[in-house]
């Protein structure tokens, strides 16, 4: 994947000066010889464990934030390592808090950080749709069944990987012809509709300045936000009882109340003002991040209305980050069910989400999630406060961060600039990114395993020393 | 617990009058009861404002009040029996209505009627003062523009016995006196008590309640003696015993602790308030078998630690800007406990001094906020979520994560050395989804209603952990009506006693009314 886009950024530079185009392709050229040369030696083991995996996917993502930072600095996007690493950290995770500015003939620059969106929002999808649910985690989420000849999207891991391919795809060129028509340059089209299908959100310039690119936008992020079981449903025509699905109604309820509740703490008013709260609010609830400079004059409520818009999140299966509406109504149902128990203690309650019961596994893992969000949350805003931020920054860089959104507003609602905060700051910010892209679990088991492993082999080598001891 | 089907409750009113012509109902009967108490505190506080020399007549109107309505309550009914509906409506009902007879002192008294003020705003006032008493919370309305100093002493004695009175509970006061409720009762204490369950302290449930206050009543003349040695006066080391027993954190100054700026004061109040803050059945055991026991117990050492590794970290914090070692430790220690125990005293000497944490870097702030949601341990006084479920969340977390690399292996929680059940856990975890989710529609709330973010934060997680003093605009040394709009403090005197309650009685207390309506609905059918 690293190798292709890398390649590919070498040739798209051919459009420009074409200077970085020679190490670019080498880069691409000997990242793919050496991954093709470990896939053929190293064996998979025979027995694979959840936990494998979904370190396995950690491993990757970690590895390929390092590639590309390695090739900004090849190519002198930036000279600075820790801009490099915060700026494909953020990318790669879909967290608009990008740090680089490339040159608008940048070529390479550009299309290296557009397409590691694209790739970090399409390895979300993966993760979410087709690795997740079939790893122990929230199986029942999975589209599968295939009751009344229906043609499920994901019955199996194969299929779910080509159909996510397939719509990924369909959206990111629907996405790139509607900007195009819109009235953007071709080149540029692509950058901001891959930043936009990834939610990714880190675009170069104001391109949002025209009402006409806004209003596509809002379409492709509403879009993106939505569950792809929704979009493959509405491909293969299976469009009865799709409006009856609690989870989209409460998804674009979302839409509708934020933009409302936007306009009326922030004072907006004609059509001019909806489509600004509209964007604004799209790109809260899709965790994309496009900026938006405030107009009018922002109630206290206004940013902590997109700080929470931001944290709820789009659809879960989506490409969006946050804590999605499907996990945020099994929490509620926990909750409804919390206060029956107290009524009732010994009744037996099962949670029912979108007609299907939920397991206690599922549930229980989605309150754990919830927990280890919340204490990434406290962790990550601790230690940047420490550093010098002020509280609400802190709080805000710290959802936005595990929510894989932005931009991080401050209390009157203006735009905070990532590239102010120090490098330690940035630096502090980079785990929760990675934890948040990947939907909590793998990050976690990761670094879980991790500190067994380490603590497996101090145990060990305690016991060999005094076993040596005691011979010697 | 008796099925609900035959609880009288449940069955409408023409079931409620019983043969012997009082009306049977538990939640008026407590109410009534309780209600008699709290005049008592009043009637006391009256004494103190007339030997004071100044006119206790406020006061003594509102004990008349309160002791009338009571009385009549409780003479006209009958407890009955209690289903779990019944239990949170008694305890609900009990904390709302002692709450609002709270605020009768303040408002007969005019301690909020500022010259200019609207009635609802003197009335939303007096009510917060109370309800931030009776719940253990310690937010004040009382600042420069209406000064705790300029009160009598019997305003101000009464002010802290609400906290006292809430500290331990006033429906484990009433079980003490009715023994009617039998095994019941030990319903009414668990539904009122923090923490996941009460451990009875001995076969009878009314004697369980008895030893709670008793013990409650040595520990706060412990502390008064202490404050007294460490050089208050005896008025406000009586008074600061009261709240600080309670983990309530009023004080009969403007400055509060701050106003001694004595560091052998803040070393009794510190180790009064971990006292406090810990669990009562370990002071309990300890003082039947004649040895400190506290150590054995998990939670109290994971308290403890927390408060260490918070100090730790709060004072480096504040040395590494600029502080200095000693008054950064000073400052880090009474301020960790003070809001690591939910009491929410104030060391500060004035706006900006060394105690004002809201002026402090953003980092030792963030470790407060923290300590603000855990509060202390189940069984004590303090508010929170509580550290015995911050360690059944993480192992509970753990084990979720090591089930990925074990898929068939089965990992108990465990707490030392014991498991903690599956329901437990469960339970747990609800609470923790409920409470989570009380504190973003709270914040939501408060900042809709015209406050920042970082206070509405602060103030938000403050009232629901019965803490005291909020972040951001209000501080230790601030009053919540700078920081706060009118509506904005009515949410959190809600939430605050929601939190007192632990949630559930709070926002389960209407369903055995809507049950009555339910059944009375139906036996009028033909």
């Amino acid at each position: 994947m690293f190798s292709v886009l890398v390649i590919v950024s070498g040739l798209v530079d051919l459009l420009g000066s074409g200077d970085d185009t020679v190490p670019m392709v080498t880069l691409g050229v000997l990242a793919g010889l050496v991954s093709s040369i470990g896939y053929s030696r190293i064996r998979a083991a025979e027995r694979v464990r959840d936990a494998d995996v979904l370190g396995g996917l950690t491993l990757c993502l970690l590895l390929l934030v390092m590639m590309v930072s390695a090739a900004h600095l090849l190519i002198g996007t930036t000279g600075s390592v820790v801009d490099a690493l915060t700026d494909s950290t953020a990318a790669l995770t879909t967290t608009a808090l990008g740090v680089l500015a490339p040159d608008v003939g940048d070529h390479a620059g550009r299309f290296l950080r557009a397409g590691s969106q694209w790739l970090g929002g399409f390895g979300g999808l993966m993760v979410a749709v087709a690795i997740l649910p079939f790893f122990g985690a929230e199986r029942e989420f999975a589209d599968r069944s295939r009751l009344r000849g229906r043609r499920p999207m994901t019955p199996n891991r194969l299929t779910a990987m080509r159909n996510i391919v397939y719509l990924h795809g369909v959206v990111s060129v629907g996405t790139w012809i509607g900007y195009v028509l819109a009235g953007l340059g071709t080149f540029d089209a692509l950058m901001v509709a891959m930043a936009t299908v990834s939610t990714g959100g880190m675009v170069d310039g104001d391109p949002f300045a025209d009402p006409a690119v806004q209003y596509v936008a809002i379409a492709g992020m509403a879009v993106t936000g939505t569950s792809l079981v929704v979009l493959w449903r509405l491909v293969v025509g299976r469009t009865r009882g799709l409006m009856r699905s609690a989870e989209l109604r409460a998804y674009l309820g979302l839409l509708v109340l934020g933009t409302a509740l936007l306009l009326l703490w922030t004072g907006g008013s004609g059509p001019d003002g909806i489509r600004r709260a509209a964007f604004t609010v799209t790109a809260a609830v899709t965790t994309t991040g496009f900026p938006s400079a405030p107009a009018g004059i922002w109630a206290a409520a206004a940013p902590v209305l997109l700080l929470g818009l931001v944290s709820i999140g789009p659809m879960t299966g989506s490409a969006g980050g946050g804590f999605q509406i499907m996990r945020h109504r099994a929490l509620l149902k926990v909750a409804l069910r919390e206060m029956v128990r107290q009524l009732h203690p010994r009744v037996v309650s099962r949670v029912r989400l979108g007609g299907r019961v939920v397991s206690e596994a599922t549930l229980s893992r989605i309150v754990v999630v919830q927990f280890l969000v919340v204490s990434v949350v406290f962790a990550t805003a601790t230690v940047v406060a420490a550093m010098g931020l002020d509280m609400a920054a802190a709080l805000g860089v710290a959802i936005h961060a595990i929510s894989t959104g932005g931009p991080v507003r401050a209390l009157d609602g203006s735009l905070l600039d990532p590239t102010d905060w120090s490098a330690p700051v940035r630096l502090a910010i980079l785990p929760a990114m990675v934890i948040g892209r990947l939907s909590v679990y793998p990050a976690m088991v990761a670094a879980s395993s991790t500190i067994s492993a380490v603590r497996h082999r101090v145990r060990l080598r305690r016991r060999i020393l005094s076993y040596r001891g005691r011979a010697g | 617990m008796t099925d609900p089907s035959t609880d009288v409750e449940a069955g409408g009113w023409n079931r409620m009058v019983s043969a012997r012509g009082g009306i049977r109902s538990t939640t008026a009967h407590v109410t009534g009861l309780a209600l008699l108490f709290i005049s008592l505190g009043m009637l006391l506080s009256a004494v103190v404002e007339y030997v004071d020399g100044t006119n206790g007549a406020a006061l003594l109107m509102a004990a008349t009040a309160t002791a009338v309505s009571g009385a009549a309550l409780w003479w006209s009914t009958r407890p009955g029996a209690l289903d779990h509906a019944t239990i949170f409506t008694a305890v609900g009902t009990t904390w709302l209505v002692a709450s609002a007879f709270g605020a009768l002192p303040y408002l007969f008294a005019g301690t909020f009627a500022v010259a200019g003020r609207p009635w609802a705003v003197v009335l939303a006032d007096a009510l917060f003062e109370s309800i931030s008493g009776y719940s253990c919370t310690g937010s004040t309305v009382f600042g420069g523009h209406n000064p705790i100093g300029s009160q009598g002493s019997g305003v101000l004695l009464y002010r802290q016995l609400t906290q006292w009175a809430g500290g331990m509970g006033i429906v484990v006061l009433v079980v003490t006196v009715l023994p009617s409720l039998r095994a019941s009762g030990l319903g009414l204490i668990d539904a009122e008590a923090p923490g996941m369950g009460v451990d009875r302290l001995a076969p009878r449930v009314k004697d369980t309640a008895t030893r709670f206050w008793k013990l409650y009543t040595g520990l706060t003349a412990l502390i008064a003696v202490g404050l007294l040695a460490a050089g208050m006066g005896p008025f406000d080391a009586i008074a600061h015993a009261l709240t600080t027993a309670s983990t309530g954190g009023f004080s009969t100054r403007d400055a509060s602790i701050g106003h001694w700026d004595s560091l052998s004061v803040e070393l009794v109040l510190v180790v009064a308030m971990v006292l406090g803050a810990a669990n009562f059945t370990l002071h309990w055991r300890s003082l039947a078998s004649r040895r400190i026991v506290h150590f054995r117990d998990h939670e109290f050492r994971g308290y403890l630690t927390i408060l260490g590794v918070g100090t730790l970290l709060v004072a480096g914090m504040l040395a590494i800007d600029g502080m200095g070692v000693g008054r950064a430790l000073r400052m880090g220690v009474f301020n960790v406990v003070t809001l690591g125990t939910s009491s929410g005293f104030g060391n500060a000497t004035g706006a900006g001094s060394g105690g004002d944490f809201v002026r402090w870097t953003a980092g030792p702030q963030m470790i407060l906020l923290f300590l603000m949601v855990f509060g202390g341990c189940a069984g004590s006084t303090a508010g929170g979520v509580k550290v015995v479920r911050l360690r059944v969340g993480m192992s509970h977390a753990y084990r979720t994560l090591r089930g990925f690399r074990r898929p068939r292996a089965l990992f108990p929680v465990r707490q030392g050395a014991r498991t903690v059940p599956e329901a437990i856990v469960e339970r747990i975890a609800g609470f923790m989804v409920v409470y989570g989710m009380l504190v973003v529609v709270g914040t939501v709330a408060v900042t809709a209603l015209g406050t920042d973010l970082v206070t509405a934060v602060g103030g938000v997680i403050g009232a629901l952990g019965n803490m005291g003093p909020a972040l951001g605009d209000v501080g230790p040394a601030d009053s919540f009506v700078d920081g706060f709009s009118t509506p904005a403090r009515m949410v959190l005197a809600v939430l605050m006693l929601v939190g007192r309650l632990e949630i559930f009685p709070m926002l389960l207390m209407l369903v055995a009314p809507y049950r009555s309506l339910r059944g009375a609905g139906r036996s009028n059918r033909p």
